[in-house]
């Protein structure tokens, strides 16, 4: 995408105006965007991105620059930009590019660039808009999107990395609102890849038009939430959540480094229930959040974060493990060009355990099951994480009462990873988007469904 | 051809007519300087220059968009190729055309993108002073986020009817937020300027008033699950009200998912509040002159007394429901043509600020989840939030680790009392008062 000759010369220029690593990343991202509501085609939306991230590294500072153009001299003038005040003899040479294409795991068929097969796609999403209006006629209306997008990327680095990966990512949703008159409600569902429309083939839109109305149904029924600290059992897939941000935002480098994280000097120490084992991995074949090298050109892996309670490891960048001493895990990623990479979550996830949900739900006198879990955000420094309950139910004496509303769950990392006491075995991934100091980058949550026994639930009752 | 925004966009435009179709092309380009700083270095230093360009097109009633980052001429004709496909894909709409005209409008400079003397070093030197003297603070730990941004968008809309649009707005800003520990203690708190001129920037108040909030959130707990009072300050108030901004949304009345779609006319909310859509406040940065069709902007009354008097619209909008434009079209140029409000006021009411803060009441000055809390169909939320517990406008405690939750809908029928003063909120994109809500549930 981008003429070698361009690269060297963009990075030689770095270099010899003293930076200690130079790197320029390249995208070319194709998108397109499907919107439905009910039985129409709302929208179609298609464009491509693209663009050069310039970044320079001097001691612990991290200079970028990105821009549209591919031209030598305006790379260059946006090296001498942001070098202005760094400038200094060099300090290392830049070596020599060795190409590499990444090895890709994925093997994504159905491509955006073969073909956007719209007609398929909404086909899909009708197929799933008629199953959740078939389910009841308080369904009032849905909302269906189907988004596939193909990353380009090319990394050049004054290591002498020079490489191309393809990212081929695809995800469909649809969103039922159910209507009495007087109130809304909603339910969705959603499904997505690291692959190509070929998801289809593994995908049923009638049972997830069915799903997205039994959703919006309930939450149509539903009371308001009791509130106060009690037991909550979290629901599979996307209740995987409360990790990602009771303890994995915590463990990424770009806190750690700074010391801005809970857990930054807790390395070897049980920070958990033993109970809990807590992986992030980037290798799953042909999930959202993998990936086959990250967006500094390293191969990913799978790192294990959490094991038997007690922390492992961190998730590091290169900055990151420059700062901390730590091994790089293959965790730097960004949204686009736009960002200099950070360390970021992939596939994260807590193992799964043996408890039962029968046991988990019984051992409780007053709490909520979060059957679906929405989003939530945490603050690093003090470990404080929100996230919300999208279907929840009142459990009183051993037994599922009633669905509640408007619930969310507050605690700390710290406190919830110990408050964890139960893990079943009914594991499932979910997709997510994750925003943080390098944009929104694909993840994958995921859990058994499992038991915290002692939380503040917030609700309105 | 010369590569000009003007001259590539004739180029679109000629090729939207060609194919028989009529549309509208929204540019934007956007430069910035962005530094953060830790442990007394600048730890990023961010320059930047991007341009899109998005067209929409819209041929036998159906519309499509498509958007492109490259400028050459054949991606740029790829682009409207692209965007007649997406079209026939579309459903049918007659709503959905290209605004009439050939208005020319264009921004003031000296308003919207005024100069100062504040040099690049000038601003490395803001962004290490926050750091740095924030650092040097009793118990604080370090200042995780922090930093000062100096960002220009220009904004083109063009259409072929001949209307044209410019401007170029400047937004300067500076953050900080510090993290205080005290033992087992501790809290993360900051404050955010932003103006349009950088020389405007008071880094010393950021650096006294992060560390005052610090201080007085450090010692925070949770207070007995029940019903209060609650006031929001300037900032979270705007907030929830952004959650909610889809309630005045005629787009999602006319996907059949707003819940006050069918309310034009009907009393929503005690009779003291009004709120308006002030897109002409020149001192806030959601000064809008124009919209994304490239019309003219005015001042809208959205709620009048309590009572709904309209929601927002676009051309297509107000063709299906029959009603006025409001010139709410928004639309970037990767998306098709939505609405949006440009700088919401709540207006004053008649409560001073005496009146307004007696008895025992929750002052809300953080909330969490605002992004996955709060659903705008339903209208319930329910976030995470930290404050002080407060009597007769005197902070009594610092406040942490509740919840408030409930159904913002509802919610404007239990107004207590709206103050007399407005407000602007630290990003200046709205104009409040200060409302009382009564009897909001809070978890602890």
């Amino acid at each position: 995408m981008l003429d070698t000759r361009v690269a060297q010369s963009t990075i030689d220029h770095a270099i010899a105006l003293g930076a200690d690593f130079a790197e320029v990343f390249v995208e070319r991202n194709q998108v397109n965007n499907i919107a439905t509501l009910s039985n129409q085609v709302q929208d179609i939306a298609s464009g491509i991105d693209f663009g050069v991230g310039v970044r320079l590294v001097y001691g612990a500072k991290v200079l970028y620059g990105y821009t549209n153009r591919t031209d030598a001299e305006e790379l260059r003038r946006i090296v001498a930009e942001l070098a202005a005040k760094d400038r200094r003899h060099p300090a290392v040479s830049a070596q020599a590019f060795d190409f590499r294409t990444a090895s890709d795991a994925h093997g994504a068929q159905r491509t955006l660039t073969q073909d956007s097969e719209v007609r398929d796609k909404v086909g899909y999403l009708f197929t799933a808009d008629r199953a959740a209006r078939a389910a009841s006629n308080l369904i009032s209306q849905t909302q269906g999107a189907c988004g596939q997008r193909e990353q380009a990327v090319e990394i050049f680095n004054s290591d002498g990395l020079h490489i191309r990966d393809t990212r081929h990512y695809i995800r469909a949703r649809l969103q039922a609102v159910a209507s009495n008159g007087s109130d809304q409600a909603t339910g969705m569902q959603t499904a997505g890849g690291l692959l190509g429309w070929e998801i289809v083939e593994t995908l049923d839109p009638k049972a997830c038009g069915a799903e997205a109305a039994r959703q919006a149904l309930v939450n149509l029924s539903a009371k308001p939430c009791p509130s106060g600290r009690m037991p909550v059992v979290i629901g599979n897939g996307f209740g995987g959540v409360i990790f990602h941000e009771a303890c994995g935002h915590l463990l990424e480098t770009t806190s750690v480094a700074k010391k801005a994280s809970v857990f930054h000097d807790k390395l070897g120490e049980m920070i958990a229930n033993p109970v809990v084992n807590a992986v992030d991995d980037g290798t799953l074949v042909r999930e959202w959040g993998s990936i086959n090298i990250d967006d500094e050109g390293m191969p990913t892996e799978r790192t294990q974060l959490i094991k038997d309670g007690k922390l492992v490891s961190f998730l590091a960048d290169r900055v990151g493990a420059e700062q901390t001493g730590l091994p790089r895990t293959g965790s730097g990623r960004r949204q686009s060009y736009r960002f200099a990479p950070a360390s970021r979550m992939r596939n994260t996830f807590i193992e799964p355990g043996t408890a039962s949900f029968d046991d988990m739900i019984a051992s409780i006198d007053r709490g909520v099951y979060a059957s679906h879990m929405g989003g939530g955000s945490v603050q690093p420094g003090t470990g404080e994480f929100n996230f919300a309950v999208t279907e929840g139910y009142y459990v009183e004496d051993g037994k599922i009462r009633y669905p509640v509303k408007a619930a969310t769950l507050i605690s700390t990392g710290p406190d919830v990873l110990k408050q964890i006491s139960m893990v079943g075995s009914d594991f499932a991934l979910a997709t997510g988007m994750c925003g943080s100091v390098s944009g929104m980058v694909p993840t994958t949550v995921g859990q058994a469904t499992l038991k915290v026994d002692d939380i503040l639930v917030g609700g309105n009752a | 051809m010369v590569d000009t925004v003007e001259a590539n966009a004739q180029r679109v435009l000629d090729k939207v007519l060609a194919a028989g179709a009529l549309g509208d092309l929204v540019v934007q380009e956007e430069s910035a300087l962005s530094l953060k700083a830790h442990d007394g270095e600048l730890e990023e230093h961010k320059v930047t220059s991007t341009r899109v360009y998005g067209v929409r097109v819209v041929k036998d009633d159906r519309a499509g968009i498509a958007y492109s980052e490259a400028a050459d001429p054949a991606a740029l004709d790829s682009m409207v190729e692209q965007a007649l496909v997406n079209a026939t894909f579309s459903r049918t709409d007659p709503a959905e055309s290209v605004a009439p005209g050939t208005t020319t409008l264009v921004t003031d400079d000296a308003i919207l993108c005024p100069a100062d003397p504040t040099s690049a070093e000038a601003k490395i030197d803001a962004a290490l002073y926050l750091e740095r003297q924030l650092t040097a603070r009793d118990k604080v730990r370090n200042v995780p986020y922090n930093g000062v941004q100096d960002a220009t968008v220009e904004r083109h809309v063009f259409a072929t009817s001949g209307r044209t649009a410019h401007s170029r707005d400047r937004v300067c800003s500076a953050f900080a937020y510090a993290l205080m520990s005290d033992g087992d203690k501790d809290a993360l708190e900051g404050v955010q300027w932003h103006t349009r001129r950088f020389d405007e920037i008071d880094t010393a108040w950021i650096v006294d008033e992060t560390y005052r909030r610090c201080v007085a959130m450090l010692d925070g707990e949770a207070v007995p699950s029940k019903h209060y009072d609650v006031l929001f300050d300037v900032e979270h108030q705007a907030d929830l009200f952004a959650v909610f901004h889809d309630m005045f949304s005629a787009k999602t009345a006319r996907d059949g998912i707003n819940p006050l779609r069918d309310k034009v006319g009907e009393r929503i909310a005690v009779d003291a509040l009004t709120i308006r859509d002030a897109p002409l406040l020149a001192d806030g940065l959601g000064y809008s002159l124009f919209d994304d069709e490239g019309l003219p902007t005015a001042t809208t009354t959205l709620i009048d007394g309590g009572v709904l008097r309209t929601l927002v619209h676009n051309s297509a909008t107000a063709t299906h429901f029959d009603a006025p434009n409001t010139r709410n079209a928004n639309r970037s140029p990767r998306a098709s043509l939505g609405v949006g409000v440009h700088q919401l006021e709540v207006a004053s009411g008649d409560v001073d600020e005496t009146s307004l803060t007696s008895g025992e009441y929750l002052e809300i000055v953080d909330l969490a989840g605002l992004h996955s809390g709060g659903n705008p169909v339903s209208g319930d939320f329910s976030f995470g939030a930290a404050g002080f517990l407060c009597r007769d406008g005197e902070r009594v405690r610092p406040v942490r680790n509740i919840t408030v939750a409930g159904n913002f809908y509802e919610m404007l029928n239990r107004i207590a009392a709206i103050g007399d003063t407005p407000h602007w909120n630290p990003e200046r994109s709205a104009l409040m008062a200060r409302i009382r809500f009564a009897d909001v549930a809070i978890s602890g």
